[in-house]
């Protein structure tokens, strides 16, 4: 009885696969089914969102390609001028590009994630740092204490703002880091295909960046005068590094993170970076100023790096021309080296780093001012009458020896 | 003979030469065979057009043809043409019971051959070309006739019609 239901059995799946394999199709059939599954496929590969389904999808043209191998002729025939084979190489072309670019972009979605981490880590940082300016700033305000305890309490509030002012730079230096790297079609894809990131407002970059730029106007709009020119120097780097970071990345920063309001975000940071360009300038050289003028260094009025550069210029020239009309004294002297030290232990040593990378004087500005004081110094050094002296002595007692043997 | 009387002679035989030169200029061995089959859709007033192989027709005298003058009951959605190494077209659609087969004149196609495939209006008609031949497959029933402009090939033991 089994033998007769295997028999049974055998029979049937023979029958079936006979009537399977006489199943007649038609060669446009064929054709159209291939072009149908080509376009689904080159539509799934334009759609996938990540490298995994990449790879499905790459094991799905290979199955594709193995099932119409059969067909190559008649595909060749119907697709021409493409061919069975250009059309599948087409399509793996199609999943390595997507596959590189969503490589690209889940690489720069780590990327964003981590600099999002980053900068809620800065972000608190900065709160707290802000806040111990703040009670150091208070307190000097209110400060009764003696003059040695005033000096330490502005010193820490020297030294915290110092840091605070690290602690931004490295926020931004950080900020370029991740963007600059993103390559603008990269970005344009990633933001196409993933829309602007929905973060919470306290991890959203643009935010961050407001804030900071908002605090730093009124750090600087609350001057009480316990900073040195030094500090202004620093905060004016900061804000001109900000902006320059900003200049190359902004565009970027709002296309991801502000959606359809990117101008209006572009426009609003923009602004405030004005205000504190501003302000960081109007403090800076007030500072400077006031350092020169008790140092007894007048060099007229200046609020830009070029009417410095001309101020400075101007007073060396006046000055070298001065020396050189008037009788050398002492005094002229004096004045040269109050200006050369000034020059040299100030603008050139201690304030160096800061007035070459907030360009307040190029190097060439800077190059230029070294030569004509090399002029003014020679100009005002005090020259010695005593060699003319002795000459003239000397010049007298042979005159005289000759008088004397001409009479004997 | 006087010159004047050669003049006719010369003339004719010039023509005579002139006619052969252009009678023996021949390339045999064409093979017009389309290696797939085209499907087209008419358009709203029944146009069809084959980009690939250049051909535009329209299939009005077709339906006439197949369902008669006054019939509206029937659409022809896809036409199927094929061509044979001869030039022949084949041309049939869904519902149809004949491959018409036309043989392209001066900006006409004129009908060659009607040759009836099936008593019963055939839904999924396909041509295949195999072998350089054309075959016609009945896909609901898995039939396959071969053909050729004079009708069904004896071989596939189907009776031939004519029209």
């Amino acid at each position: 009885m089994r033998r007769f239901y295997t028999a049974t059995l055998v029979l049937i799946a023979l029958a079936v696969g006979s009537v399977s394999i006489s199943a007649q199709t038609s060669d446009y059939q064929v054709k159209k089914n291939f072009e149908d599954r080509y376009a689904e496929l080159k539509s799934s590969i334009t759609e996938a969102m990540t490298v995994k389904e990449i790879d499905s999808l790459r094991s799905e043209i290979k199955d594709f390609a193995y099932y119409n191998e059969d067909h190559e002729q008649l595909l060749d025939n119907a697709l021409y001028p493409e061919t069975y084979e250009s059309t599948i190489e087409e399509l793996k072309q199609r999943a390595r590009a997507a596959e590189h670019k969503l490589l690209i972009i889940e690489n720069q979605n780590e990327k964003l994630t981590q600099l999002s981490n980053e900068l809620s880590t800065y972000k608190s940082e900065i709160a707290n740092l802000n806040e111990r300016t703040d009670s150091l700033r208070n307190a000097i305000l209110a400060s009764e204490e003696s003059e040695s305890d005033l000096s330490q309490l502005v010193e820490r509030y020297r030294k915290s703002m110092e840091e605070r002012d690290e602690f931004v730079l490295n926020m931004i230096d950080s900020l370029f880091i991740t963007y600059k790297d993103l390559q603008g079609k990269a970005l344009a894809e990633f933001t196409e295909e993933n829309g602007p990131r929905a973060l919470q407002e306290e991890d959203n970059p643009l935010h961050v960046i407001e804030s900071v730029i908002e605090e730093n106007i009124q750090i600087l709009k609350a001057d009480n005068g316990a900073l040195q020119t030094e500090d202004y120097l620093r905060m004016y780097v900061v804000q001109n590094r900000f902006s320059e970071v900003w200049n190359q990345i902004g565009d970027d920063l709002t296309r991801i993170y502000a959606g359809n309001k990117a101008s209006q975000w572009e426009n609003n940071i923009e602004d405030k970076l004005g205000d504190w360009k501003a302000s960081a300038s109007k403090n800076m050289w007030a500072s400077m100023d006031s350092y020169l003028e008790k140092n007894n260094v007048d060099l007229g009025a200046f609020d830009s790096n070029e009417s410095f550069y001309k101020s400075i210029e101007q007073f060396v020239s006046k000055a070298t021309d001065a020396s050189r009309e008037k009788v050398i004294t002492d005094e002229n002297y004096a004045d040269f080296q109050s200006f050369y030290d000034f020059w040299n232990g100030k603008i050139k040593k201690d304030w160096g780093k800061f007035v070459q990378e907030g360009e307040v004087l190029t190097m060439n500005q800077i190059s230029t001012i070294d030569t004509e004081i090399m002029t003014w110094r020679d100009e005002a050094k005090p020259k010695s009458f005593l060699i003319p002296i002795l000459f003239g002595l000397s010049l007298l007692t042979i005159v005289g020896l000759i008088i004397v043997l001409a009479r004997k | 003979m006087r010159p004047q009387k050669l003049i006719p002679i010369i003339l004719l035989a010039s023509i005579v030469m002139l006619g052969t030169a252009c009678k023996t200029f021949v390339v045999e061995n064409v093979n017009y065979a389309h290696q797939i089959e085209s499907v087209l859709t008419p358009d709203d007033d029944g146009t069809v057009t084959d980009v690939r192989h250049g051909i535009t027709f329209n299939v009005a005298p077709f339906h006439k043809k197949e369902f008669g003058e006054n019939d509206s009951t029937h659409q022809i959605k896809e036409v199927r043409l094929i061509r044979n190494a001869e030039g022949f077209y084949f041309i049939t659609a869904n519902q149809f019971k004949n491959v018409y087969v036309m043989e392209p004149g001066n900006g006409s196609l004129k009908l060659k051959k009607k040759i009836k495939v099936s008593e019963e209006r055939i839904s999924e008609p396909a041509f295949n070309m195999r072998d350089g031949v054309v075959q016609l497959v009945k896909i609901e029933t898995n039939e396959i006739v071969s053909l050729n402009e004079n009708g069904i090939k004896k071989n596939d033991k189907k009776e031939e019609e004519q029209s």
